[in-house]
């Protein structure tokens, strides 16, 4: 029991650190532009699936093949701020959702018109399998974690210790202020795009590596994605790591423990309850601090 | 006056339409379109009026349609009555569902209903026994024919079947513009403009926002009862999330707070994907350009759009005519 108990613990963590990575891209956008960016789920298998032609048509190896799709990711990311969003910052929130989903159709099926229909996995040759104690530690699935926590730190670095990261922090806090201290707002945002959209497209390589990149992943990752940011607090960096960890472990027992059929209807209810009792989620603070 | 005559040409037209395209595929259509006129102008209440974005409509049709599906098909109740009573069936549910999330605001609630939409789905799903999961529920009978002397109304027929549905939908609009002329639909409207302000002019908020959330989930069940005994069968796939972002796009093309833009809207919901028939993936890519291109160039949607262009060709300028102004 103890033994399968840290098994889904494991498990969990590994599935959660992949929606922390969706998570963050998508809090730190909505904690600079407030803006529910829908469409975060197909780039991060736009990201999965750039990764996988890539590693099978240039041979170069796993890493720098995702490499090139985080720079490709944060392009397109860049992109769409531009010329999606930034022309309705100034109008109500609701458009810009709207667009959101606009953009989630035209990227979602430029996948299939780009990749095919065929689901794929991206290949990575990590396939040994580790056992303490009768708990097993697949190679693949202890790298993900690794993965996630480098890129988690490294956000961290970024926004805390850097020039950019404190702007980033400091349109959060106070755009007006912001604005009337020299911040370039418009330079922060498509920054702030190009940042979380990398940080998607690893997600969705991880995804692709784990299990496959398919059409019709992206929907259930990006919701799952702001589920966690309901159960972290809507723009809290803390709120999206701990959210993402609690979301994937939580998802994880109630598979092997209740039901595999209702999971998704589990993860909902905690949901429903933090909103219940905490609607303000767990970790909350002012954004991105 | 112009606007009474333009809306009696509707009516007109409406009445006269299965007799000028006698084709089934347009009828059948139409019906289809008017049935989502339902569906639209239910998220145009919670959307445009109130100002809270629900993503769940698709899974309230859903609870509607499974509903007074089962009504008729397990408990043996006359079809009528099942299309009557189930939408007091999805204002229950939606009355437990709007509870807890109509305690957050904006995104928050966008994104509950979101959730609440997908755990209506997987319920129709995988509660197989009840529901059939994903091989649906076949053999949902038409409403009783309706016989008075030698005259008989057969609601197999596709054109009889019109005629209800247009019946239901000019009741639903007289529904819509009593709550949104009421007292009820003031509030609502302060809510969408200042909550706060309205909060501390002494309003219960709450029980407003709950009332016009319950109210816009009975209208898509009442829409999703006409769908399952107009289709006979029923899946799960059309209660998806997809759907209910589909009924929000007919809001916000066609002019959200305004009483006629989701009828347009929902209107081009159902055409666009029958006219643009390139393959289904690039008609999706136009569809999200257009989208993309119409919330930048025409925030307001189409409705207020050709209301100020029709008002500019009468050279009226007096600007109260429509309500389509914020």
């Amino acid at each position: 029991m103890l033994v399968d108990l840290i098994q889904q613990l494991f498990n969990g963590l590994v599935i959660g650190s992949i929606y922390t990575l969706v998570a963050l891209g998508l809090t730190i956008i909505f904690g600079i532009l407030g803006i529910a960016h829908f469409a975060h789920g197909s780039v991060a298998m736009f990201g999965g699936y750039l990764t996988f032609f890539f590693i099978q048509s240039l041979g170069i190896g796993l890493f720098p093949s995702m490499a090139l799709a985080m720079v490709a990711g944060a392009l397109l990311g860049v992109i769409l701020e531009r010329v999606a969003y930034h022309p309705v910052r100034n109008a109500p929130p609701i458009n810009a959702f709207i667009i959101a989903l606009g953009l989630t159709l035209i990227i979602e099926k430029s996948n299939l018109i780009l990749f095919g229909v065929d689901q794929v996995i991206i290949p990575t040759g990590f396939d040994r399998v580790f056992e303490i104690g009768g708990v097993t530690f697949p190679e693949l699935r202890v790298y993900i974690l690794v993965i996630a926590a480098v890129l988690v730190i490294a956000l961290t670095i970024l926004i805390q210790k850097t020039w950019m990261g404190m702007a980033v922090r400091a349109v959060a806090q106070n755009r007006p202020a912001a604005i009337l201290m020299g911040i370039n707002v418009d330079a922060v945002s498509m920054f702030v795009f190009g940042l979380s959209s990398a940080l998607g497209v690893a997600a969705g390589v991880l995804v692709g590596a784990l299990f496959a990149v398919a059409p019709g992943v992206s929907s259930g990752l990006v919701v799952k994605g702001f589920a966690v940011l309901i159960l972290g607090g809507l723009g809290s960096i803390p709120g999206a790591i701990i959210g993402g960890l609690l979301l994937g472990v939580s998802e994880t027992f109630a598979t092997a423990f209740i039901s595999s059929a209702y999971k998704d209807v589990i993860a909902f209810l905690l949901m429903i309850g933090v909103l219940l009792f905490k609607p303000e989620g767990l970790m909350r603070r002012s954004a991105t601090r | 006056m112009i606007r009474y005559v333009l809306i009696l040409a509707v009516i007109a037209g409406a009445i006269a339409f299965p007799h000028l395209l006698t084709s089934n595929y347009f009828i059948h259509l139409a019906i289809l379109a008017m049935i989502w006129m339902i569906v639209a102008q239910g998220a145009n209440v919670i959307q445009g009026y109130t100002g809270y974005v629900s993503i769940a409509q698709a899974g309230f049709m859903g609870i509607g349609a499974y509903s007074s599906a089962l009504l008729s098909i397990e408990a043996g109740f006359p079809v009528w009555i099942a299309i009557l009573v189930s939408p007091f069936f999805t204002a229950v549910a939606s009355l437990i569902a709007g509870y807890p999330s109509l305690r957050v605001k904006g995104h928050y609630f966008a994104i509950v209903t979101l959730a609440m939409n997908m755990v209506i789905f997987i319920v129709l799903v995988n509660w197989i026994p009840v529901t059939g999961g994903e091989s649906g529920l076949p053999g949902i009978p038409a409403p009783e024919p309706i016989v008075i002397g030698d005259f008989e109304l057969n609601f197999l027929r596709r054109n009889t079947y019109y005629y209800l549905v247009l019946a239901a939908l000019a009741l639903v609009m007289l529904l819509v513009v009593a709550v949104v002329r009421s007292r009820v639909g003031l509030v609502l409207q302060a809510i969408r403009q200042n909550e706060t302000l309205a909060e501390a002019a002494g309003v219960a908020c709450w029980r407003y926002k709950l009332f016009s959330f319950v109210f816009s989930a009975s209208l898509a069940g009442f829409a999703g009862a006409l769908y399952a005994h107009y289709q006979a069968f029923i899946s799960p796939a059309p209660f998806s999330v997809d759907h209910s972002l589909n009924a929000i796009l007919a809001v916000i093309l066609g002019g959200s707070g305004t009483l006629f833009g989701p009828l347009v809207g929902a209107a081009l919901t159902v055409a666009l994907p029958e006219v643009l028939r390139v393959a289904e993936t690039y008609r999706l890519i136009i569809y999200g350009v257009g989208l993309v291109i119409v919330v930048i160039f025409l925030p307001r949607g189409l409705y207020p759009w050709l209301a100020d262009l029709s008002r500019g060709l009468f050279g009226r300028k007096d600007g109260n005519g429509a309500e389509a102004h914020r």
